[in-house]
């Protein structure tokens, strides 16, 4: 994980994720405006990446996909050769192009973590995923409290490709991510899984985008969190099902835990749909624990607080689980210890069994 | 040719014969095209004003020049050009409080429309507009006895006891400044109803006011002002239509309804103007505690549409429930959908909308549930269900929800799709021809809002729908 240097003077990045349909701009919903170190000429004298990846659409839009190649000194450009299976996941760094050639199998491995030097850290991925590949991409961010961090990636995915995504955003002061995923093949699949923590001061701003262009396409993601102190969210998620997408289907559901009064959660689900023969549906549930479930467990012993408390730490356990490597256990333990206190961070490395030199 | 496009329903265009008739403005007093203080000051002179809505309309104007359209969503406007849009037309005649003291043509119109015979048969009242002026307005003696007042903004604004009460409410719950097209409206408006209806008072019937826009490149502006004291209860209904014409019409009426503590207010809307129409109006409710707001809401005509119904439910276990329908066919844009504020703790909303797109027709679902920090315990529900009966037309869905309170529970669902060819094939297995299978359909699909409406407007849209359905089947 690369991080930019701190430089002066600043740079504002207005109308980041933005999505492809917006609404009212008094509810302050359509984007977020992002302070940055200014641009830099790093970008320019080194390694780019392939021309076919600047056709790639990012979450984060343009703008920002330029700003981290100008901060990124180098780009890595790597390559699954068709058929090949491989098993070692691909780190990306700051700027990482992946090309998944047909048939051919890769894990991406994105994490930010708090070791990082500066204020603000970047990621920028894009992935090609040809016919019949699958790409599991794994994004993990588990920085301090006091860091910013931008997290863009955009997939294509060519016939019968398959593309699965797990977003894990546990803590930083600013998180803003973004995904696009075009389906542009016959039969491409998009399944998205994305779990977020927001306490505290923090801001956590999210774009998901999928476009559907492919016939008999389907697409599923699903959104959930917890958000507590005076934590302020932005879900936008869009299901584009663009005209020729026939047979296909989009599925977008959010679950959101809202343990304090001053939370800000925003949510805009939204479908777009110029083709008849398709189906999208969207779903979306915002709340607290509900009295029936709080008197179930206390039934059981647990009090209010402490059922709250499983929701989050529940949230880490899945990080854990899901994390490929011992360097992202431990940036995600790490966090836990901050969040959750060292104890709990330790039953949670006990009772999944962890090696203890994932111990943070 | 797949099997699946074959089956796509071939639909007709909407038979409008019903409201494309009109009759020569010849006699009519027009102002000229475009907006300038001159025909500000003209309006309002010739509506002999109180110096306050003068000073309340030039100020209106500066705000309308000086806003901006947002760029980045809605659809486009681009065919109206206000330079050639005529802010008042006006019929020779006077209100009459009798269909045989209005014009032969103004009253053959509202006969065509079936006003007159409504009003007997089962409205309170019934006011009707015709361009830029009231040309007809009633109500029952045995309704004015429980001292329901339902009368013109103008005449209330001529009358000492009411026109403090105009002065009170006019704009507040729509500010000019809320968006550009308010600020247009609040520059020329004329026309509309003022209706007040005492505290305790149930008015068992409806009021029903019609607006007709019957003069080509004109706009009509007229402003609704309703406030039901406590503990009442009202039905009103409003009903829109236009011939077609080849320039461009303009409506950007505003409706601002106040319904205080324990009262209850039905309003209802069939629109059906032209397809040349911009609609571009602006609704809004603020409901006092334990008060019930309900939006039945039809949108079938306009070639643009901008129609947000927004309810404020300030009050404590105040409640919302919104049912709409938009019928999108060709050479339709329509961005339609409703907004709820939750402040009040223990407040509730429910917002139930369909949609339909066909013949390149454009249908936006937006909304937005906003629930504030007060709003302790409050419920909100949106379903929006979208159904797409050929493959050029589009629906967009686009809701929006800002939760600011732990023990609010939000819940949103959507659905876009076709209508299924199992459900084709079930209903044809049993008898039906595949043209009544899908009509059939449709229909249920619409029926929850059409259940909503008044008998004789659910007859109308029933009707539309059917009248969309027939045709080939390609």
């Amino acid at each position: 994980m690369a991080t930019a240097t701190t430089a002066t003077p600043e740079l504002k990045l207005e109308r980041v994720n933005t999505p492809p349909a917006q609404t009212w701009n008094y509810l302050r919903a359509n984007d977020i405006t992002l302070t940055v170190p200014s641009e830099s000429r790093k970008g320019d004298v080194y390694f780019a990446l392939p021309r076919l990846f600047e056709g790639i659409e990012c979450g984060m839009g343009p703008d920002v996909t330029a700003w981290i190649e100008s901060q990124a000194a180098d780009a890595q450009y790597v390559e699954v050769r068709a058929g090949e299976r491989r098993i070692e996941p691909i780190i990306a760094t700051m700027d990482t192009g992946v090309m998944v050639r047909t048939g051919a199998e890769a894990t991406i491995v994105v994490c930010a973590d708090a070791q990082a030097t500066s204020r603000t850290s970047a990621a920028l991925v894009r992935v090609i995923a040809e016919k019949g590949a699958r790409v599991r991409v794994l994004e993990f961010v588990a920085t301090g409290d006091d860091q910013q961090h931008l997290e863009s990636v955009g997939i294509t995915a060519d016939e019968g490709a398959r593309v699965e995504v797990r977003q894990y955003f546990l803590g930083a002061h600013t998180t803003a991510a973004g995904l696009s995923c075009a389906l542009n093949g016959a039969d491409a699949r998009f399944d998205l899984t994305c779990r977020y923590l927001g306490t505290d001061d923090q801001r956590l701003d999210i774009n998901h985008v999928v476009r559907m262009r492919g016939r008999n396409g389907r697409s599923d993601l699903r959104e959930s969190g917890v958000l507590d102190g005076r934590a302020r969210k932005t879900l936008r998620a869009t299901i584009d099902l663009v005209h020729g997408s026939s047979g296909s289907e989009g599925a977008e559901l959010e679950n959101v835990l809202v343990l304090s009064d001053d939370v800000v959660n925003k949510t805009m689900p939204v479908i777009l749909c110029d083709e008849d023969d398709v189906a999208g549906n969207h779903g979306a549930t915002i709340g607290s624990v509900g009295p029936e479930q709080i008197q179930y467990l206390a039934d059981r012993g647990l009090s209010q607080e402490e059922a709250e408390a499983l929701y989050v730490r529940a949230l880490f356990d899945e990080a854990l689980i899901c994390a490929p490597t011992a360097a992202v256990r431990a940036a995600v333990l790490a966090r836990a210890q901050t969040v959750l206190g060292t104890e709990v961070a330790g039953d949670l490395v006990d009772a999944l069994q962890l090696d203890t030199e994932d111990r943070a | 040719m797949s099997e699946r496009t074959q089956n796509r329903t071939q639909v007709a265009d909407v038979d409008r014969s019903l409201y494309d008739f009109t009759y020569s403005e010849e006699g009519y007093e027009r102002y000229d095209d475009g907006l300038t203080p001159d025909i500000v000051r003209a309006i309002s002179k010739k509506k002999d004003e109180p110096e306050w809505m003068l000073a309340m309309r030039l100020a209106a104007l500066d705000t309308y020049h000086a806003k901006e359209m947002a760029p980045n969503w809605g659809p486009s406007i681009a065919g109206l050009d206000m330079d050639h849009i005529s802010t008042y037309v006006s019929p020779k005649t006077k209100q009459a409080k009798s269909w045989d003291d209005v014009p032969d043509d103004i009253k053959t119109t509202f006969e065509r429309l079936g006003i007159p015979e409504a009003e007997r048969e089962s409205l309170a009242g019934v006011g009707a507009q015709y361009d830029s002026e009231i040309v007809y307005h009633n109500m029952r003696e045995e309704v004015a006895r429980d001292g329901v007042i339902y009368t013109t903004i103008e005449d209330a604004l001529h009358d000492p006891q009411w026109e403090p009460v105009v002065h009170e409410y006019f704009g507040t719950l729509i500010p000019p400044a809320d968006h550009k097209f308010a600020a247009l409206h609040y520059a020329v408006w004329s026309g509309g109803s003022f209706v007040y209806v005492p505290a305790g008072v149930k008015v068992d019937y409806p009021l029903q006011s019609y607006f007709r826009l019957n003069a080509e490149g004109a706009g009509q502006f007229e402003h609704t002002l309703i406030i039901v004291e406590k503990g009442a209860d009202l039905h009103f209904i409003e009903g829109c239509s236009a011939p077609k014409y080849y320039e461009a019409n303009l409506h950007a009426g505003a409706v601002e309804l106040f319904v205080k503590d324990g009262a209850r207010l039905r309003y209802s809307t069939i629109e059906n103007w032209s397809k040349n129409m911009y609609n571009l109006n602006t609704k809004r409710a603020r409901v006092g505690a334990d008060a019930q707001m309900e939006w039945v809401s039809g949108s079938f005509g306009s070639h643009v549409s901008y129609l947000y119904p927004t309810t404020i439910l300030q009050g404590d276990r105040s409640n919302c429930e919104f049912t709409g329908i938009t019928f999108a066919g060709a050479t339709q844009d329509l961005d339609t959908g409703c907004k709820v504020i939750l402040n009040g703790a223990d407040t509730t909303a429910t917002v139930d909308t369909k949609s339909i797109s066909k013949d390149g027709g454009c249908n936006t679902f937006r909304s937005s549930i906003v629930v504030g920090r007060r709003a302790a315990n409050a419920r909100a529900s949106v379903s929006c269900q979208s159904l797409m009966l050929d493959d050029i037309s589009r629906s967009d869905t686009i809701p929006a929800m800002d939760v600011r309170n732990a023990t609010a529970n939000v819940g949103h669902e959507a659905t876009i799709g076709r209508i299924s060819d199992d459900t084709v094939l079930y209903l044809m297995s049993r008898g039906c021809s595949e043209a009544e299978a899908r009509t059939m359909v449709v229909g249920g699909f619409a029926n929850p809002v059409s259940k909503e409406l008044p008998l004789e407007y659910a007859v109308e849209m029933n009707n539309l729908i059917k009248l969309e359905m027939e045709g080939a089947i390609g």
